[in-house]
């Protein structure tokens, strides 16, 4: 018999002798804690319950105890007060102008933000795998995947995987030490901490960390130092099994300037990417959304929004919301027709606007690049492969003709052009990893 | 059970413990007080399993035992008897009052069901002058925050240090940090004691306090907390006040109050408190209203589409920038009107940042508030 069944057995017959509200009173929210040496130790709500089932029922249930486990020979009781639920919903008392304390919205202890709900996560076959990885981490922190590199574009739920994976963690196991850090705090800690003298404090700290979370890794490109003492507390982490969870906007491989020895631990764990949503997927998130708002909108304006707002799920919520506004100014239920026009300018940005400005300083940005070193003629691979993906892109993108592309890049022959085109098809439909590089420079080339 | 105790002693017993008595319906039994005659003293005892009350008075005790009653009826039939002395007896679950001019029953319950409160260790113990406890306490908590989103901050918290005390309370809008600083207070624990209180029981402790002028002393454990006041005539306890904690970790609150400036007005804060409250007629639905100042007058303006508008001007002692900063005047008049100096010192960071108010020339009161956003 388990001890979870003694005590029920315990309960059982003891409902039977009491009020219902008596039981309610004293006997709802207590459990076994210990089983040892013949002692039994109960864990109780509160010093009320344990006052009186001390001295009110201790011979009661002494002697049921005795009649199911002949071995146990005293009980004991602790208080242990009943955990609070994490409460998702935050209720405003006051106007939306009121401003609070931004220190109070998030966990003090862990840095994770409660309204990031792994369960309100929709998965779909985009993010089936970094999803799969985080239940798996969940069950065992720090032997399943370690550590899990989360990556993909922006506004596609990163954030929300790896800070829910911290929560679900944080309420599953009440002595893991969990602790998020967006990377931009992981450099100015350790920035003030080198200033200030205090490093080995800091990272004494770390290491006290049971599941380690950095947002948004790729930031420590091109910081040697932090990238220094990152790597002394990943090994740190590391030898004694403790989670680390990373997340990026790039593969690891594709992060500039990344030190090869981080670079290959990073690549040592899980890597899992976060795609684009099917539509399927989006119409999903959209209903799910439109629920969580209280919003009634038929299924062909869900339809329609999800057909049309493609590359970012943040802005999938955008749309709802100006919905809502647009519903409310107006004080009717928004038809299909009102939701075309309001979302017009939304989606006719998304859709085709972009200029070869955009692109070129999009590519330029994604490879940290100069601008003008785009144009030089170098034969240098860092140079020439995101050349070649900016002709290429011009062309499927803008449908500028070979020639006038030529033009752009000093003059460039338009077979040249061409040959740059058809040489990134191909590495498009045969090498992975550049394909998915191409996808999140388009979207950011199409994200503002 | 057999006494006799004066009349007025009994209701002020009553009038403590009463008042934690009829909150609760799935369990009967808290809606009663708990009778027990002890030698030399009337004991009476409540509680709604969160806080537990007991007071002790002094009478003539003839036989020991305990009953437990109904409060309300109780405190109904000992507030109307204006003879001086009553005589009680308690017999087979039923209480008889007796006075020189009347005699009544009331049917009460076996002892046995009611809820045992929790004892406590009583070796180290904090003191501290009852009547300052009760006026910093009275300042701080109301502002404690309604909602039970955040549990941590519904409550009100208590920093016992060496030399000073804290008492803290926020709704995450605003925050008020009261310091008390006093020959008469003594911790005897070594090392600080930190704890939160919930907003329903410091309104107890209050309570508790009344006109008491002498010390309150403190017990603490891990979960619980016992507020202990003493008997005039003898050297024994008159009520102690026992109740849970809230469970968590206070926010650190220090890293809110702005340690600079960018504006320092310094007013009469009886002008101001009059000119806030005029302003906050014309305030609209969102309690808004406009501060704004340059080197000499701090301005308060107002305006509602539907009743109209106001505007005031104060002369002020200025220092640093000209601002403009929209506040709920609510919050602003708590913040301003527990202030007891003459002068009150707002301090502002531009027009979005936090607002301070303080007490002129003294350290105790920090009130720390949010504006609107424009």
């Amino acid at each position: 018999m388990t001890q979870e069944q003694i005590w029920q057995s315990v309960l059982a017959q003891i409902k039977l002798n009491v009020s219902s509200a008596n039981f309610a009173t004293w006997f709802a929210n207590t459990k076994i804690s210990e089983l040892s040496d013949g002692v039994l130790t109960v864990s109780v709500p509160n010093s009320f319950s344990k006052e009186w089932l001390e001295q009110k029922y201790k011979a009661e249930i002494l002697k049921i105890l005795r009649s199911v486990d002949s071995s146990i020979r005293d009980i004991e009781y602790i208080i242990t007060p009943s955990k609070r639920a994490l409460s998702n919903n935050t209720v405003r008392i006051n106007n939306e102008e009121q401003l609070g304390f931004a220190e109070f919205e998030k966990d003090e202890e862990t840095n994770l933000n409660s309204k990031y709900d792994l369960d309100k996560l929709i998965v779909g076959p985009f993010n089936e795998m970094a999803y799969a990885a985080g239940e798996a981490i969940i069950e065992n922190p720090g032997e399943a995947y370690n550590p899990l590199f989360v990556y993909g574009g922006v506004g596609l739920g990163k954030t929300h995987l790896v800070q829910g994976i911290g929560n679900k963690i944080r309420e599953k196991y009440y002595d893991k030490k969990v602790r998020y850090l967006p990377a931009e705090k992981l450099i100015t800690d350790l920035v003030n901490s080198i200033r200030e003298n205090r490093v080995e404090e800091l990272k004494k700290e770390f290491k006290t960390i049971d599941v380690l979370i950095i947002d948004d890794i790729q930031f420590i490109s091109g910081k040697t130092k932090t990238q220094e003492e990152f790597f002394h507390i990943f090994n740190a982490l590391y030898q004694n099994n403790k989670q680390i969870i990373l997340s990026s906007d790039k593969h690891p491989g594709s992060i500039p300037t990344l030190t090869d020895r981080l670079r290959s631990r990073f690549e040592g764990g899980m890597i899992a990417d976060v795609g684009m949503p099917d539509l399927e997927t989006r119409l999903a998130i959209l209903k799910q959304k439109a629920e969580e708002k209280g919003l009634n909108i038929s299924f062909e304006a869900l339809e329609f929004i999800a057909s049309n707002i493609q590359k970012n799920v943040r802005e999938l919520e955008g749309a709802l919301n100006k919905i809502i506004i647009v519903e409310k100014i107006n004080k009717r239920p928004c038809t299909l027709e009102d939701i075309k026009k309001q979302l017009k300018n939304i989606i006719s940005i998304k859709t085709k606007i972009t200029t070869p400005e955009k692109i070129i300083s999009s590519i330029t940005d994604f490879y940290n690049l100069e601008d003008s070193n785009l144009f030089i003629s170098s034969r240098k691979k860092e140079y020439s492969k995101p050349r070649q993906l900016a002709m290429y892109l011009l062309k499927k993108e803008l449908k500028l003709s070979y020639s006038v592309i030529g033009r752009k890049f000093g003059g460039k022959d338009h077979t040249t052009v061409m040959h740059a085109c058809s040489l990134m098809e191909k590495e498009y439909d045969q090498n992975q990893k550049f394909s998915q590089e191409v996808d999140m420079v388009l979207q950011r080339i199409y994200s503002e | 059970m057999k006494l006799t105790i004066l009349t007025q002693e009994f209701k002020k017993g009553l009038n403590y413990t009463e008042r934690l008595t009829g909150r609760n319906l799935t369990l009967p039994i808290l809606n009663n007080v708990l009778l027990e005659a002890l030698p030399n003293f009337l004991k009476i005892s409540s509680t709604d399993l969160e806080t537990g009350i007991e007071w002790w008075g002094l009478c003539k005790t003839e036989v020991e035992g305990k009953i437990t009653i109904p409060a309300k009826i109780l405190t109904q039939v000992i507030s109307n008897i204006s003879d001086e002395k009553i005589e009680i007896e308690a017999k087979n679950d039923t209480l008889f009052i007796k006075t020189k001019s009347f005699k009544t029953q009331i049917k009460g319950y076996t002892s046995d069901d009611f809820p045992i409160i929790p004892q406590f260790s009583k070796e180290e113990c904090i003191e501290i002058s009852a009547q300052e406890l009760k006026e910093s306490l009275s300042d701080v908590v109301d502002i404690a925050s309604l909602s039970q989103i955040r549990p941590e901050i519904s409550g009100i918290y208590f920093v016992f240090k060496k030399d000073a005390v804290n008492l803290v309370a926020t709704d995450s809008f605003r925050l008020v940090e009261r310091t008390i600083k006093s020959n008469n207070y003594k911790n005897s624990f070594n090392e600080d004691i930190k704890f939160i209180l919930s907003q329903k029981t410091t309104k107890e402790v209050i309570n508790i306090i009344q006109e008491n002028t002498g010390v309150v002393k403190i017990y603490y454990s891990e979960s619980q907390i016992l507020f202990e006041t003493t008997l005039n005539e003898v050297d024994h306890p008159e009520i102690d006040l026992i109740s849970r904690q809230i469970e968590g970790n206070y926010p650190a609150y220090k890293e809110i109050i702005p340690k600079e400036y960018k504006t320092r007005i310094i007013v009469p804060k009886d002008e101001l408190v009059k000119q806030i409250k005029l302003a906050g007629l014309f305030a609209g639905k969102i309690n808004e209203i406009k501060v704004k100042n340059d080197d000499k007058n701090l301005e308060i303006l107002s305006q509602d589409l539907e009743l109209g508008e106001n505007s005031s001007t104060l002369e002020a002692k200025i220092e640093g920038d000209s601002t403009e900063i929209s506040f709920n005047y609510k919050f602003v008049l708590d913040g301003v009107s527990r202030v007891k100096t003459k002068n009150v010192i707002l301090e502002l960071q531009g027009s979005s940042g936090a607002g301070v108010i303080k007490a002129e020339d003294s350290l105790d009161y920090i009130y720390v508030v949010m504006p609107i956003k424009r």
